[in-house]
């Protein structure tokens, strides 16, 4: 019995010392590879030209593996990756809307790709705006992926059924307002609005182009309160409660003005270049792409997104993950994804590739957004920010459904702001 | 000595999910409400009670509870008397009601997303379903929820739909419990639908009820995922329920503190609801027919 015994244990042990030795094997074999788990917010047609630049990245370097997955909007990102840090389960990249990586950057969460950058002949290549767009308190912290800038989407048919046979001068709030006015009173009997009530991106750039801002880049003061800004958003809240020329349905939620003007039921639509391909995919031929507005100056608002890397990523996978980003930002892949979405290209050898030549020649009105880089600025991105973001929405609502006047809800506001400044800040 | 320690055994795997479940996220909202945190740092500074003085000072605090009280108000009694009135009608064990019920049940269990989703197109002014129809009889188009005397009475109806096939159900077995002798007495004396309904029916579905209250109020305090849907609070505050608000301090903010703050401020007023009720109205409910 002892003896069985015996054998049993001595099987046991080496049954163990085998499984521990095949682990340790396993373990060396999976080192060789990296894995870098990539968050970012693409689905649809984004989504699969990002799946191609992954697939050409992994071709391109056999020994890393991007574990790409779609995670919900900028803002599901922001949360989620909040909420994963401390539970030790975020990921090694992830997309960052242009003006919330701040306080990610300030709480040491993203690594400095500053000596990345400094390495990297990339470097030269890259727009100014795309440089400037990842540097925060003089580190780069992101570089950008999918940089945009709102434009006007206006609907040709829509246009011409209004009396329209050519198209109207679109360059000043009062040209908008007058076209939508028309659009309204023609076909509004049809169910078709002038136009969709700016959303806040457009909000942004239309502040920006009445030569005012909502804090200053330089200073970090809030501006919202300004000459520049209060009537800027006295024009866009009009739109909705005075000229009623937007539905308030796009007020208390921005997509649906996005939705009505892909369905055919708006004349004109303020939004980023991003959406470019869904539109056209929905409207087609019919889709016209101008710039935005110059009201008093001509200035638009940077937007979209870059991609960082997490601090607590180990040095073999940040430094994969930079391999991708690189790779992401190179003019081959860059005109990959401008071909296909519409977003700004950021390297400036992007419009020499093919495909990208291709787009320019062939979809009428994607190289809108480039345009209008010579006056594309960034926006301010203090830790502020997120919570001027999250309430300017609010603020929004008061103002463009009249619930509130437009000086007092900003003056408010501005208030609130600069207290909230001095909370985080602090 | 394992005789005394089996009953134990028993409860333990129980007591230790609540205590992993419940009491350990209570305790640490109550750590987390005194400290200040946003889930970056890797330290919590204790602030005392600043998270909850700023709460209290925040005027986006007393509107939130404002509107989460009018929802309440009005949501649960409008709730439990249309849910006794059709439970009434659906008591009868026939093919008809057994129908309705399996129909007026089904959207508790529904995805509340898919339902407000539904409901947001509904309601909605320009490209919604309601203003054509209301259109038909010249009736001019209704910001539903845009305008916000109307935006909250939006939200309470699509609650008391989704919610109202619960109350039925649970109301049916009330009412079913209920002697059909005392109705035959009743029958008897001559008593008419309406006395008969307001001497028998009423009180002795009272436990019923008294359930009911108590689990429809705290469900109407801790409404969010309809709000998020099809307001996101707004217009301009005017359906920015408590859970609302706590969603955007936590997890859009990121003001982890004052999150916890409000999320143990609701916990002692839905507490604090729960004991008022018993007072005011548990003595009264009769158990016994």
């Amino acid at each position: 019995m002892l003896r069985t015994l015996k054998t049993i244990s001595l099987a046991g042990a080496l049954a163990g010392l085998l499984v521990a030795g095949g682990a340790t094997i396993a373990t060396t074999a999976a080192h060789a590879d990296v894995t870098v788990k990539f968050w970012h917010s693409f689905k649809g047609g984004n989504g699969k030209a990002l799946d191609e630049i992954i697939q050409k990245f992994e071709a391109a370097n056999p020994g890393i593996h991007i574990e790409g997955e779609n995670v919900g909007d900028y803002n599901d990102i922001v949360a989620k990756l909040q909420a994963a840090i401390p539970a030790h389960r975020a990921p090694d990249a992830v997309i960052m809307e242009v003006t919330r990586y701040g306080l990610f950057a300030e709480h040491g969460v993203l690594t400095d790709l500053t000596p990345y950058v400094d390495a990297d002949p990339l470097k030269d290549n890259l727009f100014d705006y795309a440089r400037e767009i990842g540097v925060y308190n003089g580190k780069n912290y992101i570089v950008p992926f999918n940089s945009s800038t709102a434009v006007l989407y206006y609907n040709k048919d829509i246009l011409a059924r209004a009396g329209y046979t050519t198209e109207p001068p679109l360059k000043s709030f009062d040209d908008i307002l007058k076209v939508a006015k028309t659009i309204t009173e023609k076909l509004g009997s049809e169910g078709i609005t002038g136009i969709a009530a700016p959303g806040q991106f457009a909000r942004w750039s239309l502040i920006m182009s009445n030569d005012s801002d909502l804090i200053d880049s330089k200073t970090g003061d809030i501006l919202i309160d300004k000459p520049g800004t209060v009537d800027a958003y006295k024009w866009m809240s009009s739109l909705v409660y005075k000229e009623k020329v937007a539905s308030a349905d796009g007020v208390t939620d921005e997509d649906n003005g996005k939705k009505a003007f892909l369905a055919g039921k708006v004349g004109i639509m303020l939004n980023s270049t991003g959406d470019y391909g869904g539109a056209k995919k929905a409207i087609g031929d019919n889709l016209v792409v101008r710039p935005m507005p110059c009201n008093k100056v001509c200035r638009v608002a940077i937007g979209g997104a870059g991609i960082g890397i997490l601090s607590s990523s180990p040095r073999e996978v940040q430094d994969a993950a930079y391999k991708f980003i690189s790779f992401a930002a190179s003019p081959e892949s860059n005109a990959t994804w401008f071909a296909a979405t519409g977003y700004m290209p950021i390297n400036k050898l992007t419009a020499a590739q093919p495909v990208a030549a291709q787009a320019l020649a062939t979809e009428p009105g994607i190289d809108v957004a480039i345009q209008q880089l010579d006056f594309a600025r960034g926006r301010p991105r203090p830790p502020v920010v997120t919570w001027m973001r999250a309430t300017e929405y609010d603020m929004w609502q008061a103002m463009a459904l009249g619930q509130r006047g437009v000086e007092e809800t900003l003056k408010d506001f501005a208030e609130r702001t600069r207290q909230e400044a001095t909370r985080v800040t602090n | 000595m394992l005789r005394k320690l089996t009953p134990y055994l028993f409860v333990a795997p129980l007591v230790a999910f609540i205590a992993v479940f419940t009491y350990v996220p209570i305790l640490t909202s109550l750590n987390l409400s005194v400290r200040n945190w946003n889930f970056l740092t890797p330290d919590m500074p204790f602030v005392g009670l600043e998270n909850y003085r700023l709460l209290i000072s925040s005027r986006d605090f007393w509107n939130a509870l404002w509107v989460t009280t009018l929802f309440t108000v009005f949501s649960v009694p409008i709730r439990l008397f249309l849910a006794l009135i059709v439970a009434s009608y659906l008591a009868r064990e026939t093919f008809v009601s057994r129908l309705l019920r399996g129909a007026l049940f089904l959207p508790f269990v529904t995805s509340t997303v898919s339902i407000a989703v539904v409901f947001s197109w509904v309601f909605a002014t320009d490209y919604g379903l309601i203003n054509p129809v209301l259109g038909w009889f010249g009736i001019g188009k209704v910001a539903w929820l845009q305008d916000p005397a109307l935006a909250l009475w939006v939200l309470i109806f699509v609650n008391t739909w989704k919610q109202i096939g619960y109350d039925v159900v649970i109301y049916i077995a009330g009412l079913q419990a209920i002697p059909q002798e005392l109705y035959d007495a009743a029958a008897i004396d001559g008593g008419k639908r309406l006395h008969v309904f307001r001497r028998i029916t009423f009180p002795l579905v009272m436990p019923t009820t008294y359930f009911l209250l108590v689990v429809s109020v705290i469900e109407a305090f801790q409404v969010f995922t309809i709000v998020n849907v099809m307001t996101h609070g707004g217009p301009a505050g005017a359906t920015d329920l408590l859970v609302h608000m706590l969603y955007r301090i936590g997890f859009v903010l990121f003001d982890i503190g004052q999150g916890s703050a409000l999320a143990v401020m609701l916990f002692v007023l839905l507490v604090t609801l729960a004991l008022l009720k018993s007072r005011l109205i548990g003595r009264k409910v009769h158990y016994e027919a």
